[in-house]
């Protein structure tokens, strides 16, 4: 076998030399020799050790008198990581105007249809070296989360991210008259409890994903920062009047069966399509009702963020019917579960109906007052078309979409 | 079969828990018992508490010297098989001949470790230095009954002659390449100028009487044991050994000179 040679110059061990051996030895089969000449005498008797804490050992060596010196390395059997050998290098994903986007990385013929439960981190890309130690995922398979879009989804997440401390006007939501300030705030506390649901739901499947699908990881960490940050603002525009409200009860009772939805797709059509679908629409009444910008924007920008909730949910209730048609059962079952728990629940809180009449109403004239009351009604009807609609997109037929649309929460989310 | 080993460091029990299951694997149940210095795992071998000990080199010599009969050597690892002293200086400051360290401070590691104290003396004593009495010796005596297994006596060592309080320094050439690979600053001032002869360093020791069929049957299992193996490596590169040799007493005949010699 030949031998190859390397010039370590003034390279030494701890200052380089080991990153050029390394790579020299890395493409040698094993039984090879390599030898290192150095005119360093310190470093020829050091590359003995080196050699066999890498793997090698040093078989030889010429010290000529006053250097230069050789050291004679045999390459050894063990390859440096426990996994099979990389590929070779290929073209890298494409571009989009010099913009590389999530949905490129690879085809969706590529996205695996199963992962293995206990695999690790391994990056897109990546081998998976043997011996890390066994995760437990309990999403590992790609129907149960998938949406045809989810990539091009984070990506819209992604570029329309907006900051709840200044992009909002705050200063138009101060002196306020009490009456409207009371129903505002009460209103932007009711729409922030439920924000939190909209946080823990997304947020109880994250760690549960199998890491071979990152798009859905982007997905899922988009969806709960985005839940943070409307909880952050409707938080902010309830505190800023400085006029407390209260939490409800009813409201909770609610969120807490939303929370009990342990199945992805089951979660989805509760939250997504259905709660964050008819929170759309209460989002347009305030923002069209809003008294002051501050309200008014808050409102535009988290109705941006649901829209893109909503249409994953859509998306993926669409795709886990069409790939599995005893998916709509399923599903309605668990619409049938959740309302169970909540026949106890009479209907929309009278804090809120008051809150949201007042807001529309703008005034406590009687006349106003009617009308406001009458946008509120109207309101509720528009969610129940909308939701119907969604619903029919969603895969399910019009007699589906009528009887789950009737067992949603009388609390909207 | 029951294994003692000395518990240098807390890893020594993540080390033979994934022994233990290789072992288990292979068909030879094996446990491992635990002692705090090498004076009482030799005792155990002698005392046949434990069938098998993990030995340093002067754990085994000193095995032999008490038994006065040559025990039985199950293994050691490629490491053991291919040990050297190595002596530092500061940059700029190396000596060609041993000769050239007279009149100087020589740093030595724990008075009981083989590769940090007595067999530089000894190699040196063989070129032509008599280091105890030509030099000025600096010892660090840390963790006696360890025998230099924790690296503590050698660390101190290239500290006091990166500091300028010694002039040369003695340590086993796999401790200078782990500090050298945990970057420890104080090596990044010295350079090696003297690389002793290579000698033999732990073994598995038994005593003579050890049934033969079970010492071959576990001789093979420690052979079996791959780098290539996933649930290994990690314990292997903890162990410091990538492969099992079988073992012969060739390379501790300059230690029991040595020891003879104290």
């Amino acid at each position: 076998m030949s031998t190859r040679r390397l010039e370590a110059g003034e390279l030494e061990l701890g200052g380089g030399l080991e990153v050029l051996l390394a790579a020299a030895l890395e493409g040698m089969p094993t039984g090879a020799l390599l030898e290192v000449i150095t005119p360093s005498r310190s470093t020829a008797l050091e590359l003995p050790s080196w050699a066999h804490a890498a793997g090698h050992e040093a078989v030889g060596d010429r010290n000529l008198p006053g250097g230069p010196y050789a050291v004679e390395i045999e390459r050894g059997p063990f390859a440096r990581a426990l996994a099979e050998p990389l590929p070779g290098r290929r073209p890298g994903p494409p571009l989009r105007h010099g913009e590389l986007h999530t949905a490129d990385l690879r085809s969706p013929a590529e996205v695996p249809a199963a992962a293995d439960g206990a695999a690790g981190f391994t990056p897109l890309g990546a081998i998976a070296e043997r011996g890390a130690p066994a995760f437990r995922w309990t999403l590992n398979e790609r129907d149960a989360l998938w949406a045809d879009d989810v990539s091009e989804l984070t990506e819209q997440a992604s570029a329309a991210q907006w900051d709840a401390s200044r992009d909002i006007p705050w200063e138009a939501a101060r002196g306020l008259p009490d009456f409207i300030e009371r129903a505002v705030s009460q209103v932007m506390t009711f729409i922030a409890q439920n924000e939190y649901a909209a946080l823990y739901v997304p947020a109880g499947f994250l760690a549960d994903v199998n890491p071979a699908y990152p798009e859905m990881l982007q997905w899922l960490a988009g969806h709960v920062h985005d839940e943070a940050r409307h909880i952050e603002v409707f938080t902010k525009r309830a505190l800023i009047g400085g006029q407390p409200s209260y939490a409800l009860a009813a409201t909770e009772l609610s969120l807490h069966t939303l929370l009990d939805e342990r199945d992805f797709s089951g979660a989805a059509l509760l939250l997504n399509v259905l709660g964050e679908g008819t929170f759309l629409d209460l989002l347009r009444f305030v923002e069209h009702h809003a008294p002051d910008a501050a309200t008014r924007v808050a409102a535009t920008l988290a109705h941006r963020d649901e829209v893109r909730h909503v249409h994953f949910g859509i998306s993926h209730i669409r795709r886990a019917i069409a790939t599995d048609p005893d998916q709509k059962a399923a599903l309605i079952g668990a619409a049938e579960r959740r309302a169970a728990k909540l026949t106890e629940m009479s209907g929309l809180s009278p804090l809120l109906t008051e809150g949201l009449t007042v807001m529309a109403a703008g005034s406590l004239q009687p006349a106003e007052l009617a009308r406001g009351a009458g946008d509120v009604r109207e309101l509720m009807q528009t969610m129940e078309d909308n939701r119907i609609k969604r619903l029919r997109a969603a895969g399910f037929d019009r007699r589906a979409a009528q009887h789950l649309s009737d067992l949603h929460t009388p609390n909207l989310m | 079969m029951r294994v003692g080993a000395v518990a240098y460091h807390p890893r020594i029990v993540t080390i033979w828990e994934a022994f233990l299951e290789h072992f288990d694997r292979e068909g030879v149940s094996t446990d491992y018992i635990l002692y705090s210095n090498y004076e009482r795992l030799v005792e155990a071998v002698l005392a046949g508490d434990v069938e098998v000990g993990w030995n340093t080199n002067t754990a085994f010599v000193a095995l032999e010297q008490r038994l006065g009969a040559e025990a039985r050597i199950l293994g050691m690892r490629d490491l053991d098989a291919q040990f050297a002293t190595l002596i530092v200086t500061r940059r700029g400051e190396t000596f060609g001949e041993a000769g050239e360290l007279a009149g100087k401070r020589l740093a030595l590691g724990s008075r009981d470790s083989g590769h940090a104290a007595i067999l530089p003396l000894h190699y040196l004593a063989e070129q032509g230095l008599d280091a105890a009495s030509e030099c000025e010796l600096v010892r660090f005596d840390t963790d006696l009954g360890k025998h230099g297994d924790t690296g503590d006596s050698e660390l101190r060592v290239i500290r006091a002659v990166a500091e300028g309080s010694a002039d040369a320094g003695a340590l086993g050439e796999p401790t200078l390449a782990a500090f050298r690979a945990d970057r420890v600053p104080a090596v990044a001032e010295l350079e090696v100028a003297w690389r002793s002869p290579t000698y033999y360093h732990c073994n598995f020791t038994a005593l003579p009487s050890l049934e033969d069929t079970l010492a071959r049957r576990w001789e093979e299992a420690l052979m079996a044991m791959s780098y290539d193996d996933e649930r290994m490596r990690n314990a292997m590169d903890l162990e410091g050994v990538k492969r099992w040799l079988p073992g012969d007493r060739a390379g501790y005949e300059s230690l029991a000179v040595a020891m003879s010699k104290t």
